[in-house]
This record gives structure tokens, C-alpha cells and sequence, in this order.
């Protein structure tokens, strides 16, 4: 059996050098990965340590904010410009985690973590189809009050778990990956993959691929955005339902909305139909019902999480009435 | 199999000075400091960053040094609790205020507290709450309820004052210096450098059987010092706390009952440990059906857990008097309900952790406990030694709350360092602790109360069933006392009250703060409303109307000619309910999603054990030198045994509390000072302690021979004794030492008069009751079910405020537990086996609480004191519920509320 190793890189382009095949990870600032390891879910027999890397945000010349990879979730949630033209992305992360995690995780790290599912987590007790594909999913028919229903499968109906990420599709970030081969960019929204029959993979990286920074496109002048979560205890739970919005109002009239669910789905759940369906409407109450019945229209619920159908279904015209009183 | 690994070493600076350690890929920065570089002051509560104990500062921001990986702190600067508090000014600072507030009780979450606050502190000099929540938001605590921490860290003006320390003063925690320094010792910090450690093996499934391959081969193989299971156990392979009712195995033999049940344990070097795959260990597993819940446990056919105990009933509790169906057909309105409760875990942030080692031939066992003397009665049944042979040396106990009154890793320390002979330490994982240790039990209650007109109860049947798990523990004395306790403190003249315990396979449900009264409370206090609204009468004036007083039977038909103190309870809380109903009855008018509600619930508790012997023993003497020490058995899990009965015991002596040395608790120096359980503490040992007080203080003026009144100083050799007379002066030098190096000594013992129950439950169960009522403003969304608790009024009869800021403590942490109970916490076997799964309240959770302290002396008590630990959560849970219900008209009937609970309740109210 190979010896774990730990080695710190030096730049990504060594970082990509060092990763020398499926045994090895990047290791960013550990907060899910050193968890994963110790549960023996994560076995690699290599750490590349890619912290201290991509540390800055830099504004780009069309108005656009490029966030490096290892950028703590701290920094992206206190910058100003974040705070001023994203701000359901900061407090998509304010409302994400402790001072301490956010102190530590990276921005890199916040999108590839993995599910809290507790039968994922169950190495000894509980089959799981991501953790050993073929195997079954025993949160189907199980304790799945924190389970999803949208975009779920009859092999896998975990949800992910990320704040930040919600509120970065919301915003269509783009992720920029280096790998040997070169660079490439994948928009959030197609960037994670849904679970049908291979829950395991879980977004379109490769192996050695690396994520470097997030671009946020240039603010949308007018566009008011919030983040708003509802989990059992007031601070630092997973979210029960969240959801980052987004309207833009011009003469009474909404011409551009953004709905983007987290808590609900194997991914950041991007509402698109919903959102197309508020378009050209009042912001009324009315507008912004019949956009979340659409939103949730394809839910497939468990008799432990039927509930938040109709929870989600209130959080986006919750969210959505705010942004439209605001606008008012 | 192992992975081997590449150590690497790494250079940082901690605390200032620079620090090299060899670290290994992965290892968590919490083990290197501990482990390595022994900084035991970064404390571990669950090692998956759900807790903030271990938070440290790097580069002087707090993270997690759980989930921080030991080689990403290379030349960068790790900062401690003990490193601040020894070069920081604002740290000592802190750690003054902490005190001066009771900020700190049991003292694990301590360390991430404070540092987590010495970083806001570092650039802000007068944070507001707001600021104080987010930057402390990572850190659990599970004993203060956070407002005293809140205080301490904005620098509020002390509570604690420099005095004498006699009873009824707020002074400092006497043992506290040593929990906002970082050098407190837990049951993982007491163990020396290089133990062979202890892993168990544990069933993954409710139930299975099970068959080891060869182990000593596995042994040989892997090269550990020791494979233990129940071959290896010299005595009976058997505990329990209630004589009649032990029923669980060390290991268990053949199948298990509970997941998380232990078959064996592996004893090996912790470089072994390191790198320990449990799936490696030669354990074959056949998962077999399960019954985990009690309707399935009673069934016919259902599997019996245990032989003798049919139905799979382990035993029941019976209380009536009058005739309550009588009483309920003469009723004017009657109300009933069906309620229930699940799991909850006592989420203390110190999880099972100690070492043990032979001196001398003896076994000596240093671990977490609230219940040394029974720990010592269950390893020499399970060890099959002498009792002369065991020694039972408690550490600081990191909360407990009921749970470690139950041995945990006590035998599985002893057999493993009796087997190898060497030093052997265990620290339970988060998960391992919340798998295998007890809970509170589920409930699932019938409650029918009917009253007449002027809103009098006329009777009262209840029933409930409690789900006890896979072996009895503590759940007998949940089955008893809930029919002694379900009528709430009021005078009920018809009633009865049946109770079962049923076993399941779940973990086992054991004592819990409040032995099962919190759930039946919550049936009895949410009926009481729903009776006075259908009545029409105020609900506070309807408990008032039909309160227990002094010289009114209880439903045990016990009568208390004096301290009954729950009217006096219910009355203080009337400024604040007329005053809160008003305001939330305006705020309704013109808020349409967020409602307002108020709510209130009182409650009772006997303090000590049902009608059963409870002794105390508290022994006190003097040193040659002129030094009073007290012997004091009684286990401080955070509530303050160390400072109260020290207090009682000085005053009693009549010299100040900070003057005695106090030692203990050790089973080979203390005499047996019973269980820290049922708020008995303050009540029988500090009766036990004034006993010791008074009876050194008379033998010394006999010996004197000066008047009873005489002012006494100690030291310097001598006792010098004021009266009238004048000085008198009394030479230590002189007398005769014995072999405990006292001159002078008096052992007391008191315990509590009571009387036994009859077939109906009549007796005397308790020599004393403690009272409560709570009230608690809420904010429901109900768009979203969420429930917001804003402020709390608590009024409690404690008899005797022997230390007024430690019952504000007990108070805000039952208060908080309860508040837990109420709406976030279920503990699901199997699935909720972590601190970010299962919740408990936050910084963020818990609004102002207001305590009023009612003191309706108790004849029985030291000066008057009655116990306090169990009622401060008592009433918390149906308060919460019934504001809600006064909020949005929906009758919740379980908990925890959660937010998808409410939001269903409202839907299905709505249509």
C-alpha cells in the first residue's frame, strides 16, 4: 500500500506537476477533505496542498470580479466590492458557517464539497451509491427530512451542501479549472452534474484538474439580490430550504429575476422557468406564487422531506417580496 | 489495513516561541498541539469543526485546529488559550470578567470562547451582542445558555464581589481560576505522555449478531498489546445503576441490542492508532431485525430484549389518589391530548474520556464521571476484585447532565490495564459518545384533565409509555417519578398516572435532567392553557387558582407544612405577563406573517433519590499548620458543588469561603458523597457539609472553651478564638496527627427524610420540592414555521440563593437546554451521531432571561436551600409551546417544533 505524503505547492502549475493520478488531492483548507479522511470515506495516498495559492480578488476591465480559488470565504464575504455589486453572496456565506470554518475554507473548497448526507457518511451501517457505486441508497425510504427533491434519482436523493454556491448561481459565476492540458472555464450551472445512476460523480472536474479563481460577470445595474435560509437553530445549521434572489424592476415592471435554491437538490438549484416566468410581470405576490409553483413543479419528495416543497415554494416569494419592497 | 506515512517535521511559532513538531500527513493541528506539543489547553469536542472548542488563532484568526491539517500552520503563528492569557493584558482581562460572571461552568467550551473573543477583543474594544454572537457563533456550549458569556465578553459590570463568601453572596467560582487559564484537566488531559490507547469495536447495526475471527491471530499480526472482549472479563459481564435492574453487558456476547453497542476493544500504541483502520478488525457482522419503537416492541411476536420482562416492559410507575374518572365526569370542560417526544442527547461538549493504570497492584481509573462511588461498585462487580483494589480519581468533568452518572470507558480502562499492566488511555469520538451513551427517553402521552367552572381541577388521567432502549439504566427511575411528578405543582385531589418503561433497539435512555418530568410536563402545562382558554380564566390565574400550598397533599398525599413556594412563582410572573400580553396583542395587530406570542409553564422537582436512602458523607478537619480542609465528594460537572458547598460548609465553620483548602473528589480520600443526580447536591451534601461545619466548629469552641458566638481564625499553628472575653489562642502544635495529617476532624452525614410509596403511590417521596415557573415571548414566522424565542422571565423557589450568580447560571443553561428540546433537537439512532446533524442552540439561540430568585425557605435545606439543577428546564419546553399556541392558535403536541413541524400545524390549521 502507497504511504500518504503531504506536499505544499508552490504555484497551480505545480500543484498540476505533482498530481500524479486518482490517489491524489488537492488540499485546500481541509475543513471537509481532513472530515472525509478521517471517516475513511476519502482515501487519497497523496495531499497536494494548494492553500496560499490564488489568493486575490481582482477586478477585471469589463466590470466583472475574479475570486482566486484559495481565497478564504472570510475574505470573499467582508471585500467590499463583493458586499456592494454580490451581496446575497456575501451573506450566502455569512449565513453558511461559523467564523471559524469561514476563517479557514476556501472558495475552491466551498464548491467542491461534498453532501452531509448521513448515510454517505455511514461507511460502517448504510449502503450509498456515491460513496460505493451499486451499492443502493438507504436514505430512500429512510430518515430524509434533509434530503432532496429536485433533480434527485432513484439511486441518490442527497442534497449539496454549499451556501456560497447558491448565491455564485445566482450570479451565472464561471469556474476557471487548470489542468496539463490548459485552462478552462465551466459556468456554475453546468458545472455540477446531477446523480441519475452515477452519483458519484458529482461535477465535471477531472482528475488533476484544478480550480483556480471564479469569475462573477459584471454587476447588472438595478439588480437588487438577497440570500435568505431557513434551518432549525439560528446560526450555522444546513439549510432546511435557502434561496438567493435576484429582481430587476423598470417601470413597474420586472425585466430580469434570479432564483436560485440550495438545501432542495443534489446542486445549486437554478429556478430558470420560474425566473423566465417573472419576467414582463408586476412584482406582485400573485407574479412571484406562480413563479415558485413553477420553480417546485418537478419536485419528487420522500414522506420525510414533503415538507419542503411548499417551504421552498414560500422562501422564493418570501425573498422575492423583499426584493420587490425594496425596489419600491 | 495501516497506511504507513511519512512524518514530516514543521517549524511554526506557537504562542510567540518557536515550535518544531513532527507532523504527519493529515493529522489534525488539535492532535499536534495536544499530542506533541501538549498543549492541552485546545480542548476536542467533536473534531469535525461543529464546536469551536479547539479554535485557536492562526495568524491571529480563529479557525479550527480539528480541521486544520498540522502542516498548513509551517511558519505561520498558532496562538492558545494558556499562550494569551500568560502575555495578553485583554486576555487576563477576559478572563477576570468570565469569572466575575459565572461565564464559565464545567469549562470546555472555555478555551474557544475566549479566544474566539480575544480576537474580536484584539480590534474591538466595545463590541455590541450582534458583534459578540458572530464571533462566538462557532463555539457550543451546552451548560451557560451564552447570556452570561455575552456579558463577560462586552465587559458588563460584575456580578461576582470580593466578600466572605457565606451563604447567600455571589462570589467567583472557587475552582474557576483554572478554566479561563486553559489549565483545567479533563478526562482527556490527565493521561501522560506515550499510553497505549483503546479503540472499541462496535455493532454498525440496532441489532446483529456477530462472530470474531481468530483474534489472537489478528493480534499477533497486527501487533497490538491487547484484543479485549467479554472473554476477558474476570467478574460478571454486567452493569447497571439500579441493582434490580442491571442489565448491560461491557461487551456484548452473541448479537447486539443498540448500534453502537461495544463487542471489543483493541488496546494498541497510539502510532498504531494513528493510522487504525476498524474495518481491519476480524468482526463478522449479520444485521438482524430491529424493533425501534415502543408499538412495535409490544406487539406479540415482537422480539424480547430481555428474559423476565414480557412485552418487553421493563417496569412501570403508579401513582392515584381520589377518583379520576370520577373527577373527570364531574368536570365542567375537560381537555385531552397526545404527546410526544424524541431522543435527546445531553450534547456535552466533553466527550468519555480517561486513563488508568496499576500502582502498586491497585487499579486507578482518572476519568469523566458525575457518580465516582458507583463507578467503583461497577468495576468490582465487572473486574471481580476487591473493592480495596480499585481507586476511582475523577477529573474535571467537561458536563454531564445526567449521562456520566453511567460508566462509559471506566471497565474497558480498568480490564485493559489490568490485561497489559501499562498506562492506557480512551477519548470517545463525538460519534462514539453520541452512539453509545444514554438519552433522554422518548415519550409518547395520554393526558385527560378536567375542572369545574371556577377552574378548580376535579381529575386528572394520565399515561405515558417511555421508549428506555436496549437496557434499563436509569429508566426505572424515570418510570417512577413521572407519576409522582405529572400533576405539576398543584393540588390535584383526583388523579391518577400510570407509567411504562418499554425496551427497544435504541440506545439505552437513562437520566437526563428532569428523569422524565420535562416530557410529562409538557403534556400537563400545554393541557393546563388549552383548559384555561376553554374556561375562559387567565391561564396564569388558573395555575395560580390551583396550586400546591403549604398543608395541601400532594398527589402522593404528601403534605408540606411549609416551603412551597410555587405560588409565590407564579405571582412574580405577573408584572411581566400582563406586560408582555399586552405588547404582543398590539404587535398582532398590525404584523400579518410574524405573530406574537407568550407563554407560561411551571414545574416542580423532589430533590434526591424516590423514597429510597440518599445519603451524603462530608468529612472536614484542621491541619497542624492551621489550614481547614474540607473533603468534598461531591462531583462539580460545571453547576458549582466545588463553590456551594464549600460555601455552606465555611459558613457553618463561620470563617471565609476562600480561606478552606478543599480536596476531592477520590474514592481513596473522599468519603462517598453520593451521585451528582437530581439536584440533590446542594440540598444532602450541603446539608452533609453545614453537619461537617458545625459540628468541627462545636468540637473547636469545646476544646476552647469559649463561647458559641466566638469569631475563629485559622493559621500560623494555632486557632485563635474571639469573645467576649477576649482572645483566645489554641496551639495545633501540640496535638496529635493522624494518619490523614488532620488535628482536628468531624465526618457528617445527612440524608434526606422520606417515605416509602405505597401500591397507589402514597408516601413521602421527597423531603423537599423545588418550584419554577418560566415565561417566554416568542416570534413565529408563519410563512416559514420558524419560532424565535425574544426574552424569558424566570422565577424560581430555590429556598436559599446560596450563591445568587451560580442559580442565574443553572437557570440560563436549563433554560437553553430546554429551549433545545423544545425546538431543535431529536437525537435518531443511526443518524444524528454528530453536532452538525444534531443541533443544539447556538450563541445565536438564546434571547435575555430575566431571573427572579424566590426564596421560600426549606426546613430540610442547608439555610433554607432547596436543589435547582433539574427545574430550571423543566417548565422551558411547554412554555415555548404554549406561546406559540398563543402566537398562531396552533396546539403543537410534539417536539421539537422544528420549522417544518409549525409550518404542517399551521397548513393544516389554515384549511
Amino acid at each position: 500500500m502507497n504511504p500518504l505524503t503531504y506536499e505544499k505547492a508552490t504555484s497551480s502549475t505545480d500543484a498540476l506537476e505533482r498530481h500524479d493520478g486518482d490517489a491524489a488531492k488537492f488540499l485546500g483548507a481541509g475543513t471537509n477533505l481532513v472530515d472525509l479522511m478521517r471517516e475513511g470515506i476519502a482515501t487519497p495516498t497523496r495531499l497536494i496542498d494548494v492553500t496560499g495559492l490564488a489568493q486575490s480578488i481582482e477586478e477585471q476591465s469589463d466590470g466583472g470580479l475574479r475570486i482566486g480559488a484559495g481565497v478564504s470565504n472570510t475574505a470573499v464575504a467582508e471585500d467590499a466590492t463583493v458586499r456592494a455589486q454580490y451581496p446575497a453572496l456575501s451573506r450566502a456565506i455569512l449565513a453558511g458557517a461559523s467564523a471559524q470554518i469561514r476563517n479557514m475554507a476556501t472558495v475552491g473548497g466551498n464548491i467542491l464539497q461534498r453532501t452531509r448526507c448521513s448515510y454517505f457518511y455511514d461507511v460502517a451501517g448504510s449502503r450509498c451509491n456515491k460513496r460505493s457505486p451499486g451499492e443502493g441508497c438507504d436514505a430512500i425510504g429512510g430518515f430524509n427530512r434533509a434530503h432532496g427533491i429536485l433533480g434527485v434519482s432513484d439511486s441518490c436523493i442527497a442534497t449539496h451542501p454549499s451556501d456560497m454556491a447558491v448565491a455564485l448561481s445566482l450570479y451565472d459565476a464561471v469556474i476557471n479549472v487548470e489542468s496539463d492540458e490548459g485552462t478552462r472555464s465551466i459556468p456554475i450551472n453546468d458545472f455540477y452534474v446531477l446523480p441519475e445512476d452515477t452519483p458519484d460523480i458529482e461535477n465535471q472536474l477531472n482528475p488533476g484538474e484544478l480550480i483556480v479563481s471564479v469569475d462573477l460577470p459584471a454587476p447588472s445595474a438595478n439588480r437588487r439580490a438577497t440570500y435568505r435560509k431557513v434551518r432549525d437553530r439560528a446560526s450555522y445549521a444546513f439549510a432546511l430550504v435557502s434561496v438567493a434572489g435576484s429582481l430587476i424592476i423598470k417601470d413597474g415592471l420586472v425585466v430580469d429575476a434570479g432564483i436560485s435554491l440550495g438545501g432542495v437538490a443534489p446542486k445549486p438549484w437554478r429556478a430558470i422557468e420560474a425566473e423566465a416566468a417573472i419576467v414582463g410581470s408586476p412584482p406582485t405576490e400573485e407574479t412571484f406564487r406562480n413563479a415558485a409553483q413553477i420553480a417546485l413543479a418537478d419536485a419528487t419528495t420522500q414522506p420525510g422531506n414533503v415538507f419542503k416543497t411548499e417551504l421552498a415554494q414560500r422562501v422564493i416569494v418570501a425573498v422575492l417580496q423583499d426584493l420587490a419592497g425594496d425596489a419600491q | 489495513m495501516n497506511k504507513p506515512f511519512f512524518s514530516q517535521q514543521i517549524a511554526f511559532e506557537l504562542n510567540t516561541q518557536p515550535a518544531r513538531a513532527d507532523a504527519t500527513p493529515g493529522q489534525r493541528l488539535s492532535e499536534l498541539l495536544r499530542e506533541n506539543l501538549g498543549a492541552r489547553d485546545v480542548k476536542i469536542g467533536c473534531d469535525a469543526g461543529d464546536c469551536g472548542a479547539c479554535t485557536v488563532l492562526l495568524d491571529g484568526q480563529p479557525v479550527c485546529a480539528c480541521l486544520t491539517a498540522a502542516h498548513q500552520v509551517e511558519g505561520r503563528s498558532v496562538e492558545t488559550l494558556a499562550g494569551l492569557y500568560r502575555a495578553e493584558e485583554k486576555a487576563k482581562r477576559l478572563a477576570d470578567s468570565f469569572q466575575n460572571h459565572g461565564a464559565a461552568q464545567c469549562g470546555i467550551c472555555t478555551p474557544g470562547m475566549m479566544v474566539s473573543a480575544i480576537a474580536l477583543l484584539r480590534n474591538n474594544d466595545a463590541p455590541t451582542e450582534d458583534e459578540v454572537k458572530d464571533a462566538l457563533g462557532g463555539v457550543l456550549c451546552r451548560c451557560t445558555g451564552y447570556r452570561k458569556i455575552i456579558d463577560a465578553v462586552v465587559g458588563a459590570p460584575a456580578i461576582a464581589h470580593d466578600g466572605d463568601g457565606s451563604v447567600g453572596t455571589s462570589i467567583r467560582r472557587l475552582d474557576g481560576q483554572c478554566k479561563v487559564d486553559g489549565t483545567e484537566a479533563f478526562g482527556d488531559d490527565v493521561a501522560p505522555v506515550g499510553c497505549l490507547e483503546i479503540f472499541v469495536i462496535r455493532s454498525p447495526f440496532a441489532r446483529a449478531s456477530f462472530t470474531f475471527e481468530n483474534l489472537a491471530s489478528f493480534a499477533d499480526a497486527t501487533g497490538v498489546e491487547a484484543v479485549l472482549t467479554a472473554d476477558d472479563i474476570a467478574g460478571r459481564n454486567i452493569f447497571g445503576v439500579i441493582p434490580q435492574f442491571m442489565d448491560q453487558p461491557v461487551f456484548a456476547e452473541a448479537e447486539t441490542r443498540f448500534r453502537g453497542e461495544a463487542v471489543a476493544a483493541v488496546v494498541a500504541t497510539s502510532e498504531f492508532m494513528s493510522t487504525f483502520d476498524p474495518r481491519s478488525f476480524p468482526v463478522t457482522w449479520t444485521e438482524m431485525p430491529a424493533t425501534q419503537n415502543i408499538h412495535d416492541a409490544q406487539k406479540d411476536g415482537a422480539v424480547q430484549l430481555h428474559h423476565g420482562r414480557d412485552g418487553n416492559v421493563m417496569c412501570g410507575g403508579f401513582v392515584t389518589c381520589g377518583d379520576a374518572q370520577a373527577g373527570l365526569s364531574a368536570a365542567s370542560k375537560t381537555v385531552e391530548g397526545h404527546f410526544k417526544s424524541g431522543f435527546v442527547e445531553h450534547g456535552y461538549i466533553e466527550p468519555e474520556a480517561g486513563f488508568a493504570q496499576i500502582v502498586n497492584g491497585r487499579v486507578e481509573v482518572h476519568a469523566c464521571t458525575q457518580a465516582p462511588v458507583m463507578d467503583l461498585d461497577s468495576l468490582q462487580i465487572i473486574l471481580g476484585l476487591d473493592r480495596s483494589q480499585i481507586r476511582i480519581v475523577p477529573t474535571a468533568v467537561g458536563g454531564g447532565f445526567g449521562s456520566k452518572l453511567d460508566i462509559s470507558v471506566q471497565p474497558y480502562l480498568a480490564l485493559a490495564a489490568l490485561k497489559t499492566g501499562k498506562p492506557v488511555r480512551i477519548c470517545y469520538s463525538r460519534t462514539e459518545s453520541m452512539q453509545s451513551s444514554t438519552k433522554r427517553h422518548p415519550s409518547d402521552i395520554r393526558l385527560k384533565i378536567g375542572a369545574d367552572a371556577e377552574g378548580r381541577i376535579t381529575g386528572f388521567d394520565f399515561y405515558g409509555e417511555f421508549d428506555t432502549g436496549a437496557y434499563a439504566s436509569w429508566g426505572p427511575t424515570v418510570a417512577n417519578r413521572v407519576p409522582v411528578h405529572a400533576s405539576g405543582p398543584y393540588a390535584i385531589s383526583n388523579y391518577r398516572a400510570e407509567s411504562k418503561g418499554i425496551h427497544t433497539h435504541n440506545p439505552p435512555a437513562g437520566a437526563f435532567r428532569g428523569f422524565g418530568v420535562p416530557q410529562s410536563a409538557i403534556a400537563q402545562e400545554s393541557l393546563f392553557d388549552d383548559l384555561a382558554r376553554k374556561l375562559g380564566i387567565d391561564p396564569l390565574e388558573f395555575r395560580i387558582i390551583n396550586a400546591l400550598e403549604d398543608g395541601v397533599p400532594t398527589v402522593c398525599g404528601q403534605v408540606f407544612d411549609q416551603g412551597v413556594g410555587i405560588t409565590a412563582c407564579l405571582k412574580a410572573l405577573r408584572p411581566a405577563w400582563q406586560s408582555e400580553t399586552a405588547a404582543a396583542k398590539a404587535f398582532n395587530e398590525t404584523s400579518t406573517t410574524i405573530k406574537r406570542g407568550v407563554g407560561i409553564a411551571a414545574g416542580w422537582y423532589g430533590c434526591g433519590n424516590t423514597s429510597l436512602p440518599n445519603p451524603s458523607t462530608i468529612k472536614s478537619g484542621v491541619r497542624p499548620d492551621g489550614r481547614v480542609v474540607l473533603y468534598q465528594g461531591a462531583m462539580d460537572i460545571g453547576q458549582g458543588a466545588n463553590t456551594v458547598i464549600t460555601q455552606i460548609f465555611a459558613t457553618a465553620l463561620g470563617v471565609p469561603a476562600d480561606s478552606i483548602s478543599r480536596i476531592g473528589a477520590d474514592t481513596d480520600v473522599t468519603p462517598d458523597a453520593g451521585k451528582t443526580s437530581a439536584s440533590r447536591q446542594t440540598y444532602v451534601s450541603g446539608n452533609a457539609a453545614r453537619l461537617s461545619g458545625e459540628a468541627l466548629r462545636r468540637l473547636i469552641l469545646e476544646r476552647m472553651n469559649v463561647a458559641r458566638d466566638a469569631e475563629l481564625t485559622f493559621g500560623d499553628g494555632e486557632i485563635v478564638a474571639t469573645d467576649a472575653e477576649g482572645e483566645h489562642r489554641f496551639d495545633l502544635s501540640k496535638l496529635a496527627c493522624d494518619d490523614e495529617r488532620l488535628v482536628l476532624r468531624a465526618e457528617e452525614t445527612y440524608d434526606p427524610p422520606t417515605r416509602p410509596l405505597d401500591e397507589n403511590g402514597q408516601g413521602a417521596p421527597y423531603a423537599q420540592f423545588g418550584y419554577a415557573a418560566h415565561l417566554v415571548v416568542v416570534d413565529v414566522d408563519t410563512a416559514m414555521g420558524t419560532v424565535k424565542p425574544t426574552k424569558f422571565v424566570a422565577a424560581h423557589d430555590v429556598g436559599r440563593a446560596i450563591n445568587p450568580m451560580m442559580v442565574e447560571g443553572q437557570v440560563h443553561g436549563g433554560i437553553a437546554q430546554g429551549l433545545g428540546m423544545a425546538l431543535m433537537e431529536e437525537y435518531v439512532p443511526g443518524r444524528t451521531e454528530n453536532l452538525h446533524d444534531y443541533l443544539i442552540p447556538t450563541i445565536g439561540d438564546i434571547p435575555p432571561i430575566e431571573t427572579i430568585i424566590i426564596e421560600e425557605p426549606d426546613a430540610h435545606g442547608p439555610y433554607g436551600a432547596k436543589g435547582l439543577g433539574e427545574h430550571v428546564l423543566i417548565p422551558t419546553a411547554p412554555a415555548i409551546l404554549n406561546a406559540i399556541n398563543a402566537a398562531t392558535g396552533v396546539r403543537i403536541t410534539r417536539v421539537p417544533a422544528t420549522p417544518s413541524l409549525v409550518r404542517t400545524e399551521i397548513r393544516k390549521a389554515q384549511r
